[in-house]
């Protein structure tokens, strides 16, 4: 038999960082600028500062793999800054994270991400994460490069120096990976930027992407996003195995106390409701500490039985109507928009918030027989990758947009240069995969999209309506011009009338025509003027 | 050739230019009004067909389609008054066109002058909508204006047939089809003056055949030497010129007409019943152009069973096939025809071909003794004698 030997989280990462978004070259440029900008987004929601992040990528040579660029990856934040003691943690530990299980709106959840990027650097540059850091405590900063310490899954930090930096507080963090840099498309980092910020209306953003120009993007809202505390987790969203691991936390506490104390929406008559389900007064009086893991089934199975109340939807947090109408007026010139934000509804049994903005561009590439663009978020993070299986295509895709005045083959994106940025918020996303690039799709999660996307396209359409009732005089009023003397030359010719005949003819039909294209005209002036409330709304809201 | 008297069959003659010129002055004369000119044109669909058993083919409802110039509408306007001035004008000098050929001409005209360019046609089935909607409108057939279609099927065998011809000149051809060796007769599609008369005493029956090479067959292995008759190939959906020489003969020469085809829900619909009956789609010529006397000889499903008739399975999960199980369930539910009780017995033909789904061919009877190249005629003249057809 051969010797059974166990691994370091980080050794299996390291062997499995396909998993984690580094399953390309292209992923991998991506996925660490991804991380960098979550963390030090999620590090000033937390610290309630508002965000001003710098960016540059650049390649610096060949890399050190086939077909690939050596890449440098830069992200500087104004956020609280790391201690020395935590930059080791943060960069070089898998599943060091102050967010774990907390089930809070954040980007970051597990911990994994950047310790993943950190790993890649060292994989394929042998030297893993550059950092300053200053907290405000600080006089001077501190400079070092963290490494992954991949046997025993603990981070290092080496070259560590004082320095001086010219900023209060702070993080800059520089990764020189193999990779290679796609600007546009689906996968691309400028996509990546567009969507990050169109759902962070509060974030300054610069950046400077190989040679191109340094671009600086400000902020339109200085509200910053108050991420909604954590609530206690509800029992009917947990697995058996959650459950137990939950039990261990309340070795003391009886059942009764376990119960209420360590979960939402369990009060007194859900616990006579618990009884019900065949539990005895003397189990619920019982320690935790006191039962024996077959009688935890028996235990999960009667609260699963029994009836609670919904879990609370207070833990999610919204962007806004507002805030996203702001924001998307920073991708370029929109010719109109619509957004919507859902209330926060209850799907299969996890609280969630569906945010909707669609918006036409003047200046967006694209003719109108090309699909439209299509940006899916997931707690405010762009998901880019495996478009096909996400819920928030299959509901995009499930909705007539025909109805709304936009072109639709079946069963597919609608076409035509408009930007469809659809949010998904939620303290419990299921994901399909570890890389957290696709919503997985149920059916209460699909139907609440569809919801948001239809009040959208409702919306959009009074605007679209308008062009088409503007078209329809057009081809009208050519109608007339084109077919009308065709008309009366034949009748003529026909009966062979006269000159006088044919005159009164011309005007006779003139007339009645233009009676029709005058309808027409009526009917184009009431939609005009719906749509000048509309747009004077949206600018009131904007103001 | 000798001058004679003939008699017509084809109704009387409809003074078109009158007509069209009476409607181009109603539209006129509203133009000058101020007032939207409204033209009515027979609805020509199923469900504007009416069936009376006592006549035989399908008449018009009182549906009509009813268009008033406006912005939508004026296009087409404009392009009718368009052809109908091309068509009024071959009916003056006597020119004949297809329908092809007026899509060509209309597209000269254009072409020719930029005037018209707004009401160029894209494609023949645009012109072709335009054709048949001065048709509906003035209820008259396509052929009345000088637009022909291409002569298809009809050919006809006899070795007792005399057909005297009587030409728009005056003069009158006398065909003896006894005396065409292997050439048949065959109607044009154009209207035609035919006198039909037995040479000797008088013809026994008329069989017509669905596939134009089976009737040669019969005739070749010589149907028409043994038989007092008259074969003819219909060649598929009878045309207008094989619907106008049916009723031809049926009138003429009062005998017996007997159709013999596929046992199939297409065969019944699209070609028996267009024979017989008319269609839908010429609503306004079914007079003219049905044969109401024609009987279905086969093949009839206690055929399959008597002479154990290879038959295909109709595969539901075959796309073409499954569309003819919906064929004839259509066909029960929305033909009038199927639907009255005079033809209940071909609407259990159909539910038949439903149930047991299955679907036989004419070519089927030489399967019964292979030997016997003359097997299928015998049969079919033991059918005729015995009255086996509905």
């Amino acid at each position: 038999m051969s010797k059974i030997t166990q691994s370091s989280t980080a050794e299996y990462f390291a062997k499995n960082l396909q998993q984690v978004g580094f399953s390309s070259p292209l992923k991998a440029v991506l996925t660490t600028l991804k991380e960098s900008v979550d963390n030090s987004l999620d590090a000033c929601e937390e610290f309630d500062i508002l965000p001003e992040l710098h960016i540059e990528i650049e390649k610096v040579g060949k890399g050190s793999s086939k077909s690939t660029d050596l890449v440098r990856i830069l992200v500087r934040d104004n956020g609280p800054g790391l201690s020395a003691e935590d930059l080791p943690k943060v960069f070089g530990e898998y599943l060091a994270s102050s967010k774990f299980g907390r089930g809070r709106c954040s980007r970051g959840q597990q911990g994994i991400g950047i310790s993943a990027a950190t790993t890649w650097a060292q994989l394929t540059n042998a030297a893993g994460a550059h950092v300053i850091s200053k907290t405000k405590t600080m006089k001077k900063a501190i400079k070092a490069t963290v490494d992954v310490d991949i046997k025993h899954n603990k981070g290092k930090l080496k070259n560590k120096e004082s320095i001086t930096w010219d900023k209060k507080n702070g993080l800059q963090v520089e990764f020189v990976i193999d990779g290679r840099v796609q600007l546009n498309g689906d996968g691309g980092v400028l996509t990546y930027l567009e969507g990050t910020t169109l759902v962070n209306p509060h974030l300054k953003l610069s950046y400077k992407l190989l040679d191109n120009d340094l671009v600086k993007i400000d902020r339109v809202s200085k509200e910053i996003p108050k991420v909604p505390p954590a609530t206690l987790p509800h029992p009917h969203t947990m697995k058996l195995g959650e459950f137990l691991t939950h039990a261990l936390l309340y070795p003391g506490h009886t059942l009764t106390q376990f119960l209420k104390r360590g979960f939402s929406k369990v009060n007194d008559a859900a616990i006579k409701d618990f009884k019900k389900q065949g539990v005895s007064a003397k189990d619920l009086n019982r320690k935790m500490g006191q039962f024996k893991d077959s009688e935890y089934k028996k235990l999960f199975q009667a609260i699963q039985e029994t009836d609670l109340g919904n879990p609370t939807t207070r833990s999610v947090l919204v962007i806004g109507e507002e805030g996203l109408a702001k924001s998307i007026q920073r991708l370029g010139e929109v010719d109109f928009f619509s957004v919507v934000t859902r209330k926060p509804k209850i799907c299969d049994f996890k609280p969630v918030v569906v945010e909707v903005a669609i918006a036409r561009f003047l200046n967006k590439k694209g003719s109108d027989d090309e699909p439209s663009q299509l940006l899916r978020f997931a707690n405010r993070v762009p998901l880019q990758f495996d478009k096909g299986g996400c819920a928030i295509t299959k509901a995009v895709e499930s909705v007539n947009w025909k109805s709304y005045g936009l072109s639709q083959p079946k069963r597919s994106l609608p076409r035509g240069p408009y930007v469809f940025a659809i949010s998904v918020t939620s303290p419990f996303i299921k994901f399909k995969n570890a890389s957290k690039e696709t919503i997985d799709s149920s059916d209460e999660l699909v139907d609440e999209l569809r919801f948001a996307m239809m009040r959208a396209g409702q919306k959009l359409s009074r605007h679209i309506k308008q062009e088409q009732k503007a078209a329809d005089l057009e081809r009208k009023k050519q109608h007339i011009e084109k077919f009308g003397p065709i008309l009366v030359k034949g009748l003529v010719d026909i009966t062979k009338a006269n000159a006088t005949r044919k005159k009164k003819a011309v005007a006779g039909l003139d007339k009645i025509l233009g009676r029709d294209a005058k309808e027409a005209e009526a009917q184009l002036k009431a939609a005009d003027k719906k749509l000048k409330q509309l747009k004077q709304k949206q600018k009131s809201k904007l103001s | 050739m000798a001058k004679a008297k003939v008699k017509k069959t084809t109704r009387k003659k409809k003074d078109i230019p009158k007509m069209a010129k009476e409607l181009c002055e109603g539209m006129l004369s509203n133009l000058e009004k101020g007032k939207k000119p409204v033209l009515h044109a027979v609805k020509c669909s199923l469900d504007n067909s009416i069936y009376d058993p006592k006549k035989g083919y399908f008449t018009p409802g009182e549906k009509l389609v009813r268009t008033e110039l406006n912005v939508s509408s004026v296009q087409k306007l404009a392009r009718t008054v368009f052809l109908m001035d091309i068509m009024l004008n071959n009916l003056e000098t006597g020119a004949v066109n297809t329908k092809r050929e007026i899509y060509y001409i209309a597209k000269g005209m254009v072409k020719s002058d930029n005037f018209y360019k707004p009401i160029d046609f894209n494609d023949q089935p645009d012109s072709d909508g335009i054709i048949n909607y001065i048709c509906d409108l003035m209820e008259v057939y396509r052929e009345e204006l000088n637009c022909f279609a291409n002569d298809r099927g009809g050919q006809t065998y006899s070795k007792n047939l005399i057909v005297t011809e009587s030409l728009p000149d005056g003069t009158v051809a006398n065909v003896d089809l006894g005396a065409l060796g292997t050439t048949p007769f065959q109607p044009k599609n154009k209207p035609q003056v035919f006198s039909l008369k037995p040479k000797k005493g008088k013809i026994d029956f008329c069989l017509v055949v669905e596939s134009e090479g089976t009737a040669n067959t019969f005739v070749s292995n010589g149907f028409t030497k043994r038989n007092n008759c008259i074969v003819v190939g219909a060649q598929g959906v009878p045309s207008n010129g094989v619907r106008g020489w049916c009723k031809t003969i049926q009138d003429q020469l009062k005998i017996p007409i007997y159709f013999f085809g596929d046992l199939d829900a297409y065969t019944l619909q699209n070609i028996y019943r267009t024979l017989k009956a008319g269609s839908a789609a010429s609503l306004v010529r079914n007079a003219d152009f049905s044969a109401p006397e024609v009987r279905f000889l086969g093949i009839l499903p206690e055929d399959v069973k008597k002479y154990d008739l290879y038959c295909y399975d109709v595969k539901e999960k075959d796309a073409s096939e499954a569309r003819a199980l919906k064929k004839a369930k259509d066909v029960l539910k929305n033909d009038p025809f199927f639907q009255d009780k005079k033809n209940k017995k071909l609407a259990d033909v159909l539910k038949w071909l439903i149930t047991n789904k299955k679907r036989c061919e004419q070519q089927a009877l030489f399967s019964v003794d292979p030997k016997d190249p003359l097997k299928p005629e015998k049969i079919i003249l033991d059918k005729i004698k015995r009255g086996s057809y509905i």
